[in-house]
Protein backbone atom coordinates (compact mmCIF):
# COMPACT_ATOMS: atom_id res chain seq x y z
CA UNK A 1 0.00 0.00 0.00
CA UNK A 2 2.52 2.41 0.88
CA UNK A 3 4.50 1.55 -1.98
CA UNK A 4 2.35 1.88 -4.27
CA UNK A 5 1.37 5.03 -3.15
CA UNK A 6 5.25 6.15 -3.06
CA UNK A 7 5.19 4.89 -6.52
CA UNK A 8 2.63 6.64 -7.80
CA UNK A 9 3.41 10.02 -6.18
CA UNK A 10 7.21 9.70 -7.59
CA UNK A 11 5.64 9.14 -11.00
CA UNK A 12 3.83 12.61 -10.67
CA UNK A 13 6.63 14.25 -9.65
CA UNK A 14 8.96 13.13 -12.24
CA UNK A 15 6.57 14.18 -14.61
CA UNK A 16 5.49 17.70 -13.69
CA UNK A 17 8.31 18.61 -12.20
CA UNK A 18 9.66 20.43 -14.96
CA UNK A 19 6.16 22.75 -15.27
CA UNK A 20 6.18 23.01 -12.03
CA UNK A 21 9.16 24.07 -11.20
CA UNK A 22 8.92 26.74 -13.76
CA UNK A 23 5.39 27.74 -12.54
CA UNK A 24 7.85 28.15 -9.11
CA UNK A 25 10.88 30.28 -10.75
CA UNK A 26 8.48 32.48 -12.00
CA UNK A 27 6.24 33.07 -8.40
CA UNK A 28 9.81 33.13 -6.83
CA UNK A 29 10.95 36.40 -9.51
CA UNK A 30 13.75 34.07 -11.19
CA UNK A 31 15.69 32.94 -7.97
CA UNK A 32 16.08 29.55 -8.67
CA UNK A 33 17.15 28.35 -5.18
CA UNK A 34 14.19 30.05 -3.57
CA UNK A 35 11.69 28.12 -6.59
CA UNK A 36 13.16 24.84 -5.75
CA UNK A 37 12.73 25.40 -2.05
CA UNK A 38 9.26 26.12 -2.34
CA UNK A 39 8.46 23.05 -4.84
CA UNK A 40 10.25 20.88 -2.27
CA UNK A 41 8.15 22.28 0.39
CA UNK A 42 4.71 22.10 -1.90
CA UNK A 43 5.41 18.47 -2.76
CA UNK A 44 5.68 17.43 0.98
CA UNK A 45 2.76 19.08 1.60
CA UNK A 46 1.24 17.05 -1.28
CA UNK A 47 2.65 13.64 0.20
CA UNK A 48 0.25 13.95 3.24
CA UNK A 49 -2.62 14.64 1.11
CA UNK A 50 -1.81 12.44 -1.77
CA UNK A 51 -4.73 9.80 -0.79
CA UNK A 52 -7.35 12.41 -1.06
CA UNK A 53 -6.24 14.50 -4.20
CA UNK A 54 -4.61 11.30 -6.08
CA UNK A 55 -7.52 11.07 -8.17
CA UNK A 56 -8.81 14.27 -8.33
CA UNK A 57 -6.04 17.42 -9.22
CA UNK A 58 -2.89 16.79 -7.24
CA UNK A 59 -1.66 19.79 -9.86
CA UNK A 60 -4.32 22.15 -8.87
CA UNK A 61 -3.17 21.72 -5.74
CA UNK A 62 0.44 21.92 -6.06
CA UNK A 63 -0.11 25.05 -7.70
CA UNK A 64 -2.38 26.02 -5.01
CA UNK A 65 0.12 25.96 -2.40
CA UNK A 66 2.90 27.65 -4.25
CA UNK A 67 1.11 30.42 -4.81
CA UNK A 68 -0.06 31.07 -1.62
CA UNK A 69 3.18 30.17 -0.32
CA UNK A 70 4.89 32.89 -2.81
CA UNK A 71 2.40 35.28 -2.08
CA UNK A 72 2.77 35.11 1.94
CA UNK A 73 6.61 35.21 1.57
CA UNK A 74 7.46 39.04 2.27
CA UNK A 75 5.95 38.58 5.54
CA UNK A 76 8.33 36.29 6.91
CA UNK A 77 12.13 35.76 6.42
CA UNK A 78 13.65 33.12 3.91
CA UNK A 79 15.34 30.69 5.86
CA UNK A 80 15.78 28.45 3.19
CA UNK A 81 19.08 29.13 1.49
CA UNK A 82 21.73 27.14 2.21
CA UNK A 83 25.73 27.40 1.14
CA UNK A 84 26.53 25.00 -1.74
CA UNK A 85 30.23 23.96 -2.77
CA UNK A 86 29.43 23.18 -6.37
CA UNK A 87 27.34 25.64 -8.24
CA UNK A 88 23.99 23.89 -9.49
CA UNK A 89 23.59 25.72 -12.65
CA UNK A 90 26.89 27.02 -14.74
CA UNK A 91 26.06 28.85 -18.24
CA UNK A 92 27.32 27.05 -21.30
CA UNK A 93 28.99 29.09 -24.14
CA UNK A 94 26.10 28.73 -26.28
CA UNK A 95 23.63 29.57 -23.91
CA UNK A 96 23.19 32.88 -24.47
CA UNK A 97 20.71 33.13 -26.75
CA UNK A 98 17.38 35.76 -27.33
CA UNK A 99 15.25 33.40 -25.43
CA UNK A 100 17.49 33.56 -22.48
CA UNK A 101 17.87 37.18 -22.15
CA UNK A 102 14.31 37.47 -22.84
CA UNK A 103 14.29 35.06 -19.67
CA UNK A 104 16.33 36.71 -17.93
CA UNK A 105 14.45 40.35 -18.48
CA UNK A 106 10.68 38.87 -17.66
CA UNK A 107 12.45 37.55 -14.32
CA UNK A 108 14.22 40.89 -12.94
CA UNK A 109 10.66 42.38 -14.26
CA UNK A 110 8.92 39.99 -12.11
CA UNK A 111 11.14 40.12 -9.40
CA UNK A 112 10.21 43.94 -8.91
CA UNK A 113 6.69 43.78 -7.96
CA UNK A 114 4.85 42.54 -5.06
CA UNK A 115 4.59 39.05 -4.14
CA UNK A 116 0.83 39.44 -4.46
CA UNK A 117 1.20 41.17 -7.86
CA UNK A 118 3.45 38.50 -9.07
CA UNK A 119 1.47 35.85 -7.85
CA UNK A 120 -1.59 37.20 -9.30
CA UNK A 121 0.05 37.91 -12.76
CA UNK A 122 1.61 34.77 -13.46
CA UNK A 123 -1.75 32.61 -12.05
CA UNK A 124 -3.89 34.78 -14.88
CA UNK A 125 -1.18 34.85 -18.00
CA UNK A 126 0.61 31.75 -17.04
CA UNK A 127 -1.64 29.39 -15.77
CA UNK A 128 -4.72 31.00 -18.07
CA UNK A 129 -7.17 31.41 -15.04
CA UNK A 130 -9.86 33.48 -14.59
CA UNK A 131 -9.93 36.15 -11.86
CA UNK A 132 -12.10 34.64 -9.52
CA UNK A 133 -10.16 31.45 -9.72
CA UNK A 134 -6.99 33.52 -8.79
CA UNK A 135 -9.21 35.24 -6.30
CA UNK A 136 -9.87 31.92 -4.42
CA UNK A 137 -6.05 30.37 -4.67
CA UNK A 138 -4.70 33.60 -3.44
CA UNK A 139 -7.34 33.80 -0.61
CA UNK A 140 -9.05 37.02 -1.22
CA UNK A 141 -11.69 38.99 -2.81
CA UNK A 142 -12.29 39.37 -6.65
CA UNK A 143 -11.91 42.43 -7.01
CA UNK A 144 -8.43 42.41 -5.05
CA UNK A 145 -7.58 40.07 -7.14
CA UNK A 146 -8.33 41.36 -10.57
CA UNK A 147 -6.60 44.49 -8.98
CA UNK A 148 -3.13 43.14 -8.27
CA UNK A 149 -3.33 41.33 -11.82
CA UNK A 150 -3.92 45.06 -13.49
CA UNK A 151 -1.21 46.92 -11.21
CA UNK A 152 1.66 44.10 -12.06
CA UNK A 153 0.92 43.90 -15.62
CA UNK A 154 0.81 48.03 -15.73
CA UNK A 155 4.30 47.55 -13.90
CA UNK A 156 5.69 45.09 -16.04
CA UNK A 157 4.66 47.01 -19.11
CA UNK A 158 6.87 49.98 -18.01
CA UNK A 159 9.58 47.76 -17.24
CA UNK A 160 9.34 45.66 -20.58
CA UNK A 161 9.00 48.45 -22.78
CA UNK A 162 12.23 47.38 -24.18
CA UNK A 163 11.49 43.50 -24.75
CA UNK A 164 7.93 43.60 -26.49
CA UNK A 165 7.21 46.22 -28.93
CA UNK A 166 3.84 48.07 -28.44
CA UNK A 167 1.73 47.72 -31.53
CA UNK A 168 1.77 50.72 -33.78
CA UNK B 1 -6.17 28.81 -24.65
CA UNK B 2 -8.93 27.40 -21.63
CA UNK B 3 -10.40 31.05 -21.79
CA UNK B 4 -10.58 32.39 -24.97
CA UNK B 5 -13.23 35.20 -24.08
CA UNK B 6 -10.39 36.60 -21.89
CA UNK B 7 -7.48 35.81 -24.28
CA UNK B 8 -9.87 38.05 -27.21
CA UNK B 9 -10.07 40.96 -24.53
CA UNK B 10 -6.21 40.96 -24.00
CA UNK B 11 -4.29 43.73 -25.74
CA UNK B 12 -1.14 42.97 -27.79
CA UNK B 13 1.12 43.45 -24.50
CA UNK B 14 -0.85 40.90 -22.22
CA UNK B 15 -0.62 38.44 -25.14
CA UNK B 16 3.11 39.18 -25.31
CA UNK B 17 3.49 38.64 -22.27
CA UNK B 18 1.30 35.39 -21.74
CA UNK B 19 3.48 33.89 -24.92
CA UNK B 20 6.73 34.76 -23.23
CA UNK B 21 5.95 33.28 -19.76
CA UNK B 22 5.37 30.01 -21.78
CA UNK B 23 8.41 30.30 -24.43
CA UNK B 24 11.23 30.99 -21.40
CA UNK B 25 10.61 27.83 -19.95
CA UNK B 26 13.63 25.40 -19.75
CA UNK B 27 13.45 21.68 -19.40
CA UNK B 28 14.53 20.44 -16.36
CA UNK B 29 15.30 16.98 -15.20
CA UNK B 30 13.89 15.20 -11.82
CA UNK B 31 17.32 14.62 -10.81
CA UNK B 32 18.20 12.06 -7.69
CA UNK B 33 19.08 14.92 -5.75
CA UNK B 34 15.58 16.35 -5.55
CA UNK B 35 14.22 12.73 -4.85
CA UNK B 36 16.13 12.47 -1.79
CA UNK B 37 15.64 15.69 -1.02
CA UNK B 38 11.80 15.12 -1.57
CA UNK B 39 12.09 12.14 0.59
CA UNK B 40 14.46 13.81 3.71
CA UNK B 41 11.54 16.27 3.84
CA UNK B 42 8.58 14.32 3.97
CA UNK B 43 10.68 12.48 6.40
CA UNK B 44 11.18 15.44 8.65
CA UNK B 45 7.89 16.40 8.32
CA UNK B 46 6.07 13.10 9.54
CA UNK B 47 8.60 13.87 12.36
CA UNK B 48 7.55 16.80 13.37
CA UNK B 49 3.55 15.66 13.09
CA UNK B 50 4.62 13.36 15.04
CA UNK B 51 6.00 15.86 18.08
CA UNK B 52 3.30 18.37 17.58
CA UNK B 53 0.62 15.49 17.92
CA UNK B 54 2.53 14.12 21.01
CA UNK B 55 2.48 17.68 22.89
CA UNK B 56 -1.04 18.29 21.61
CA UNK B 57 -1.06 15.37 23.82
CA UNK B 58 0.57 15.57 27.03
CA UNK B 59 -1.09 19.34 26.96
CA UNK B 60 -4.54 17.65 26.45
CA UNK B 61 -4.06 15.19 29.30
CA UNK B 62 -1.98 18.08 31.97
CA UNK B 63 -5.24 20.63 31.17
CA UNK B 64 -7.45 17.40 32.43
CA UNK B 65 -5.40 16.74 35.41
CA UNK B 66 -5.58 20.52 36.25
CA UNK B 67 -9.37 21.09 35.86
CA UNK B 68 -9.78 17.79 37.74
CA UNK B 69 -7.35 19.16 40.26
CA UNK B 70 -8.80 22.08 40.72
CA UNK B 71 -12.35 20.91 40.77
CA UNK B 72 -14.17 22.01 43.85
CA UNK B 73 -15.61 18.79 44.87
CA UNK B 74 -14.79 19.66 48.63
CA UNK B 75 -17.41 22.21 48.79
CA UNK B 76 -20.68 20.62 47.48
CA UNK B 77 -23.44 22.15 48.84
CA UNK B 78 -26.55 20.43 47.39
CA UNK B 79 -28.90 20.41 50.39
CA UNK B 80 -32.10 20.15 48.73
CA UNK B 81 -34.44 23.41 48.63
CA UNK B 82 -37.72 21.82 49.95
CA UNK B 83 -37.93 20.17 53.45
CA UNK B 84 -38.00 16.92 54.74
CA UNK B 85 -41.07 15.37 54.24
CA UNK B 86 -42.49 13.72 57.23
CA UNK B 87 -44.18 10.99 58.14
CA UNK B 88 -48.11 10.64 57.52
CA UNK B 89 -49.90 10.64 60.57
CA UNK B 90 -53.42 10.07 61.23
CA UNK B 91 -55.34 11.39 64.43
CA UNK B 92 -55.98 7.49 65.88
CA UNK B 93 -55.64 7.63 69.86
CA UNK B 94 -52.47 6.56 71.24
CA UNK B 95 -54.08 3.01 72.59
CA UNK B 96 -54.80 1.93 68.60
CA UNK B 97 -51.15 2.57 67.74
CA UNK B 98 -47.93 0.29 67.62
CA UNK B 99 -46.99 -0.13 71.65
CA UNK B 100 -44.46 2.33 72.82
CA UNK B 101 -42.96 3.42 76.28
CA UNK B 102 -46.00 5.90 76.37
CA UNK B 103 -48.26 3.59 76.34
CA UNK B 104 -46.57 0.99 79.53
CA UNK B 105 -47.76 3.08 82.10
CA UNK B 106 -51.76 2.94 81.38
CA UNK B 107 -52.04 -0.89 80.51
CA UNK B 108 -50.15 -2.07 83.59
CA UNK B 109 -49.34 0.26 86.35
CA UNK B 110 -45.49 -1.30 86.71
CA UNK B 111 -43.74 1.21 89.30
CA UNK B 112 -40.87 0.35 86.88
CA UNK B 113 -41.78 2.18 83.77
CA UNK B 114 -41.61 6.08 83.89
CA UNK B 115 -44.61 8.51 83.83
CA UNK B 116 -45.36 9.83 80.34
CA UNK B 117 -47.33 12.24 81.33
CA UNK B 118 -47.52 13.65 77.69
CA UNK B 119 -49.02 10.34 76.71
CA UNK B 120 -50.84 9.27 79.30
CA UNK B 121 -52.79 12.83 79.53
CA UNK B 122 -55.08 12.13 76.77
CA UNK B 123 -56.02 9.12 77.95
CA UNK B 124 -59.96 8.15 77.77
CA UNK B 125 -62.00 6.86 80.23
CA UNK B 126 -61.90 3.61 78.20
CA UNK B 127 -58.28 3.39 78.37
CA UNK B 128 -58.12 3.86 82.76
CA UNK B 129 -61.07 1.64 83.16
CA UNK B 130 -58.85 -0.86 82.33
CA UNK B 131 -56.12 -0.61 85.02
CA UNK B 132 -56.28 -1.74 88.42
CA UNK B 133 -57.03 1.72 89.48
CA UNK B 134 -60.24 2.95 91.06
CA UNK B 135 -62.53 4.92 89.00
CA UNK B 136 -62.78 7.80 91.94
CA UNK B 137 -59.00 8.16 92.01
CA UNK B 138 -58.26 8.54 88.40
CA UNK B 139 -57.88 12.29 87.76
CA UNK B 140 -58.01 14.70 84.84
CA UNK B 141 -54.54 15.50 85.47
CA UNK B 142 -53.02 13.43 87.73
CA UNK B 143 -51.84 9.90 85.57
CA UNK B 144 -49.10 9.49 87.62
CA UNK B 145 -50.74 8.90 90.90
CA UNK B 146 -53.28 6.16 89.47
CA UNK B 147 -50.27 4.25 88.22
CA UNK B 148 -47.18 4.61 90.63
CA UNK B 149 -49.08 5.39 94.31
CA UNK B 150 -51.68 3.45 94.47
CA UNK B 151 -54.45 4.90 96.93
CA UNK B 152 -54.72 3.51 100.93
CA UNK B 153 -57.72 1.19 99.85
CA UNK B 154 -55.85 -0.80 97.55
CA UNK B 155 -52.49 -1.20 99.88
CA UNK B 156 -54.67 -4.50 101.30
CA UNK B 157 -54.69 -6.52 98.03
CA UNK B 158 -52.06 -8.69 98.28
CA UNK B 159 -51.22 -7.70 94.28
CA UNK B 160 -50.05 -4.86 96.11
CA UNK B 161 -47.79 -5.32 98.55
CA UNK B 162 -44.65 -3.68 98.92
CA UNK B 163 -41.64 -5.49 98.30
CA UNK B 164 -40.43 -5.11 102.10
CA UNK B 165 -43.57 -6.94 103.23
CA UNK B 166 -42.76 -9.64 101.37
CA UNK B 167 -38.74 -9.51 102.89
CA UNK B 168 -40.76 -10.38 106.13
CA UNK B 169 -42.29 -13.55 105.07
CA UNK B 170 -39.45 -14.79 103.92
CA UNK B 171 -38.04 -14.23 107.21
CA UNK B 172 -38.46 -17.72 108.87
CA UNK B 173 -35.69 -19.17 106.14
CA UNK B 174 -33.77 -18.72 109.17
CA UNK B 175 -35.66 -20.73 112.36
CA UNK B 176 -32.72 -21.36 114.22
CA UNK B 177 -33.33 -18.31 117.14
CA UNK B 178 -37.12 -17.69 117.15
CA UNK B 179 -38.31 -20.97 117.77
CA UNK B 180 -35.91 -21.87 120.77
CA UNK B 181 -37.12 -18.47 122.32
CA UNK B 182 -40.75 -19.70 122.12
CA UNK B 183 -40.30 -22.69 123.79
CA UNK B 184 -38.42 -21.42 127.01
CA UNK B 185 -41.80 -20.29 128.76
CA UNK B 186 -43.73 -23.82 128.43
CA UNK B 187 -40.79 -24.89 130.13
Amino acid sequence: MEQARAGEYDAFVAARWSVLFHLARLLTGGDRHRAEDLLQESLVKLWFVWPKVADEAPEAYVRRVLARAAARSARRRWWGERPVEVLPEVAAAGDVSATVAERSRLEAALAQLSPQQRAAVVLRYYQDLPDRQVAEILGCPVGTARSHAARGVARLRRLLSDVIEPVG
Amino acid sequence: MKHLDDTEHMDHFERQLTRLMHSTREPVRYEPRHQDALHAGVRARRRVRAARRAAGSVLAVAGLGLGLLLWPHGHTDDRPSAPHPRPATSPTPVGSTSPGPSQSPSTTGAPSGPPSSSATAPATPDSTASTANPPGASGSSATATTTQQPPPGTATSPSTTAPPASATVGAPAEPSDTPSSAMSPTR
